[in-house]
């Protein structure tokens, strides 16, 4: 991002996509729903870091169920020069054992599934009863793998958008709600 | 995993080393699929995707053309699912690889990496690798070396793939409607001419 531009929160907003009482409704809803499907076992959640923070937050509190939480962090592709040619790595691992848990991974925002589709393999690898996946956000028209979302929150049409947890350039994590950014702000960059 | 292949394009090259940081596993144009046939059963037109992805049993076709230039390649996809109904593919516009490169942060170079900027020219390195810099502006001499290969290109996409690369199973015997040549007169004529220099269908 343009150093030079100094980012405005309300005004680089072009469109509230989703409104921070949808999201509020939505998150309750999923909570009920992993509440029920869980009953009776202890579900870990696993978030990964940091998009998905807020969604995080706020849905291991709409959970009813015992549940336990953990975090990690995947390297995304493009955030260095060095990164850009060399491959995936996890930059925060789980911190306890998931051999024989139930586990949900917690994502804000699934679009095209790379990260995901890796992480996925990393995390059957560590031999979990069952792995499952709520994603916030769904952008369908962005997949380039097959991903199989097993609690969705709301499907989004194919706009870039920030807010809840989701960035441009890191910033913009801390609105309340979905939104699309004005074009200028991208092409300021 | 593959590597190096010539990519045509410097968007592919990107594609494939996002594929390879997220450990996808990539294929670059494994296969070519005939299209169409003349009457005599020659291939006049064929389809070769960009990419196969082979964990998922997916195809992709990238085009980074603006989107007014991409209906051939519409019409030519649409054909192919027509003729293979079971085939998985997926076309990636130059919006969705641009929303991709902002996903990643590197908008910066989808002006290098789409369009004509971005195709692979005969003794210049792809463009826009990471931590590179950009080429510099084209030359006229350049442009119009591109635009000579350009139809070049366009004049070899009617040439017979290689038997050995299209298993016998998946290739349709060409029905009624594959065997009418779309168009008018003119492509009815480039066909004739095609099919007088070409080898016939494989049994």
């Amino acid at each position: 991002m343009d150093r030079a531009r100094h980012p405005d929160l309300v005004n680089d907003v072009d469109e509230v996509l989703i409104t921070e009482e949808q999201i509020r409704a939505k998150v309750a809803e999923l909570g009920a729903m992993l509440s029920r499907d869980y009953e009776g076992r202890t579900v870990v959640l696993v978030s990964v870091l940091k998009g998905s923070l807020p969604f995080m937050a706020d849905l291991m509190r709409a959970i009813s169920i015992p549940a336990q939480i953990d975090l990690m962090e995947v390297s995304s592709y493009g955030g260095t020069a060095t990164e850009t040619s060399g491959l995936v790595r996890i930059l925060k691992d789980l911190s306890s054992s998931i051999d024989g848990r139930d586990v949900l991974i917690v994502e804000d925002i699934i679009d095209t599934g790379l990260t995901l589709n890796y992480l996925l393999r990393y995390l059957r690898g560590k031999n979990p009863r069952s792995l499952r996946i709520c994603a916030l956000l769904d952008k369908p028209a962005r997949r380039l793998v097959e991903i199989s979302i097993d609690y969705r929150g709301f499907t989004i049409p194919d706009k870039f958008v920030v807010g809840y947890g989701l960035d441009y350039g890191e910033l913009y994590r801390n609105l309340p709600f979905i939104a699309v950014l004005k074009p200028e702000v991208y092409s300021a960059s | 995993m593959p590597s190096g292949p010539n990519f045509a394009h410097g968007s592919e090259a990107e594609l494939a080393r996002i594929f390879d940081f997220y450990q996808v596993r990539w294929v670059y144009e494994p296969r070519t699929f005939p299209i169409l046939w003349n009457l005599d059963g020659v291939v006049v037109e064929s389809f070769s995707p960009d990419f196969y992805l082979p964990d998922f049993e997916l195809y992709l076709e990238l085009t980074t053309l603006k989107q007014t230039l991409v209906r051939k390649k519409n019409r030519k996809l649409r054909r192919l699912r027509e003729l293979y109904p079971d085939l998985r593919i997926k076309l990636f516009y130059a919006k969705d690889f641009k929303a991709l490169l902002l996903k990643y942060g590197r908008i910066d170079v989808a002006a290098s990496l789409t369009g004509l900027e971005g195709q692979a020219r005969p003794g210049e390195p792809l463009p826009a690798r990471p931590g590179e810099p950009l080429p510099a502006r084209p030359s006229a001499e350049a442009l119009a070396l591109r635009a000579e290969r350009l139809a070049a290109t366009a004049r070899a996409a009617a040439v017979p793939v290689p038997t050995g690369e299209i298993p016998a199973t998946t290739i349709p015997a060409p029905t009624a409607t594959s065997r009418v040549a779309r168009g008018r007169g003119s492509r009815r004529r480039r066909n004739r001419r095609l099919a007088a220099s070409l080898p016939a269908r494989p049994a």
